[in-house]
């Protein structure tokens, strides 16, 4: 039955890229931005939204989490079972309290900061092959390379989709609303 | 020096490369102890094997891995400098003397066995070799395939080493006198096959050069390493170097098969007396 429905569902191509099977689950030790220590079994029966940026950064950054927030709101009811995980790469500034501010401009209740120490978020970077020199002497803050990836996890940490600025907030929500309802099968918060 | 120790350190570590680097530099300084090559031979030997190291299991690995052009770079190694100069130092006497009675014993019968022997009349053959070399640069660089092996790191692994295998047997087959698994190839051939690979390198480099639109969107996506190339900069970079130095690597073989096996014995004394 379950091979069944998941096979029909597979027939469908995503919009967004799917990456199921190609990127490890989602594994972290990071501190929230409410000062809690947090790893990926804390947010496990949300569908996750991952993405690497910083406080500082006034391009690219601010756009994606505004986007973000709107997409979520799309989806209506569906919203409370979704996170946003805005994972700091200037760990250095971006203190739980600066993080809280700044996410909850775009989403105070579902968007959520991550810091931690640097290896920590290099090794999160490196797990999802995401740009991050913290110890080249290259990039320094102003200059940090990053991604426009949002990482997108469903309810057991699984990775499954990989969105850019490319894609359209209506393709992301309808992809969003069917990662819904497959994880609807599993076990949704 | 702590800084400079950090860029050797490995981006990434594989246990394969490292007990392949490993056994390959242990075998070849047992080897040189008991059959004395030649100063040549060392240094291509070296040569080779430090180049594909470096790019394969250092911190340049990091940047392979996020700027396309470097990725090129690294396959231009992988693919072509590294196993070039590996095959140019001869080392197969070398690395057999170095093994144990037993290890080299066994090295024999796997060569003359039934398997390896029809295995290797299908890959060396000429048009099989050429198809392999181009396909494979072709296969890895396929908008969808390229997205997949860089984000997936075993396919990304596989496909670096595909590239430095295939690059091997390539290179073995056509620079190589012979025999090779008792197939001998006239220079003619072999000189046939390393200008049949030029054409489809100048192609699929320009297509990249000349493409209007970003081919390889996972560098934005995960970011570059290196700020300020644009992603079509990038990808031109990158084609610029699968065009004109994969095509010259050719060039260059060409020339060797030339010089050791063409140009009469008797031309190559007088010169070198005169």
């Amino acid at each position: 039955m379950a091979f069944a429905i998941s096979g029909c569902l597979s027939e469908k191509s995503w919009h967004v890229k799917e990456i199921a099977g190609h990127l490890p689950d989602l594994n972290f030790s990071l501190t929230s931005d409410s000062g809690r220590l947090v790893t990926a079994k804390t947010y496990e029966g949300y569908i996750l939204l991952m993405y690497f940026g910083f406080t500082n950064c006034d391009a690219e950054c601010p756009v994606s989490m505004a986007r973000l927030a709107h997409v979520v709101q799309l989806l209506g009811d569906g919203a409370n079972h979704m996170r946003i995980l805005f994972v700091s790469l200037d760990p250095e500034r971006d203190t739980p309290q600066v993080l809280r501010r700044y996410v909850a401009q775009f989403d105070p209740l579902r968007a959520i900061g991550l810091t931690g120490a640097t290896v920590d978020i290099e090794a999160l970077t490196k797990r999802y092959r995401a740009a991050y020199r913290p110890r080249s002497g290259i990039g320094e803050t102003d200059g940090i390379m990053h991604g426009d990836a949002v990482y997108i996890f469903d309810s057991q940490g699984q990775a499954r989709l990989l969105a850019t600025s490319a894609d359209t907030d209506e393709n992301l929500a309808q992809d969003l609303r069917r990662l819904l309802k497959i994880s609807s099968w599993m076990t949704l918060r | 020096m702590m800084d400079l120790w950090y860029w050797f350190t490995p981006w990434e570590e594989s246990v394969t490369v490292i007990v392949a680097t490993g056994t390959a530099a242990i075998l070849f300084l047992r080897g040189c102890a008991r059959s004395n090559p030649q100063f040549h031979q060392k240094l291509y030997f070296w040569t080779g094997l430090a180049s594909v190291y470096l790019v394969s299991h250092t911190q340049f690995d990091y940047y392979s891995e996020r700027q396309f052009f470097i990725h090129r770079i690294q396959h231009l190694v992988l693919h072509h400098l590294g196993p070039f100069f590996l095959v140019l130092s001869s080392p197969l006497s070398t690395l057999l003397a170095g093994m144990p009675k037993s290890g080299g014993r066994f090295c024999r019968r796997v060569a003359a066995s039934k398997p390896t022997q029809c295995l290797a009349l299908v890959l060396c053959n000429p048009v099989v070799a050429v198809t392999l070399f181009s396909g494979l640069i072709g296969f890895w660089l396929l908008p969808s395939i390229h997205f997949t092996a860089m984000i997936d790191w075993r396919l990304y692994r596989l496909m670096n080493w595909s590239m430095f295998i295939n690059g091997l047997m390539f290179w073995g087959l056509v620079l190589n006198p012979g025999p090779l698994f008792s197939l001998r190839l006239s220079p003619g051939t072999r000189i046939a096959m390393m200008l049949a690979v030029i054409p489809p390198q100048i192609v699929i480099g320009a297509m990249i050069f000349f493409a209007s639109r970003e081919l390889y969107p996972i560098y934005t996506i995960c970011g570059r390493a290196i700020g300020g190339v644009s992603a079509i900069a990038d990808q031109q970079i990158g084609g610029i170097i699968l065009w004109i130095h994969g095509a010259m690597m050719s060039a260059i073989g060409v020339l060797i098969v030339v010089r050791r096996e063409l140009v009469p014995r008797k031309l190559l004394r007088s010169e070198q007396a005169g």
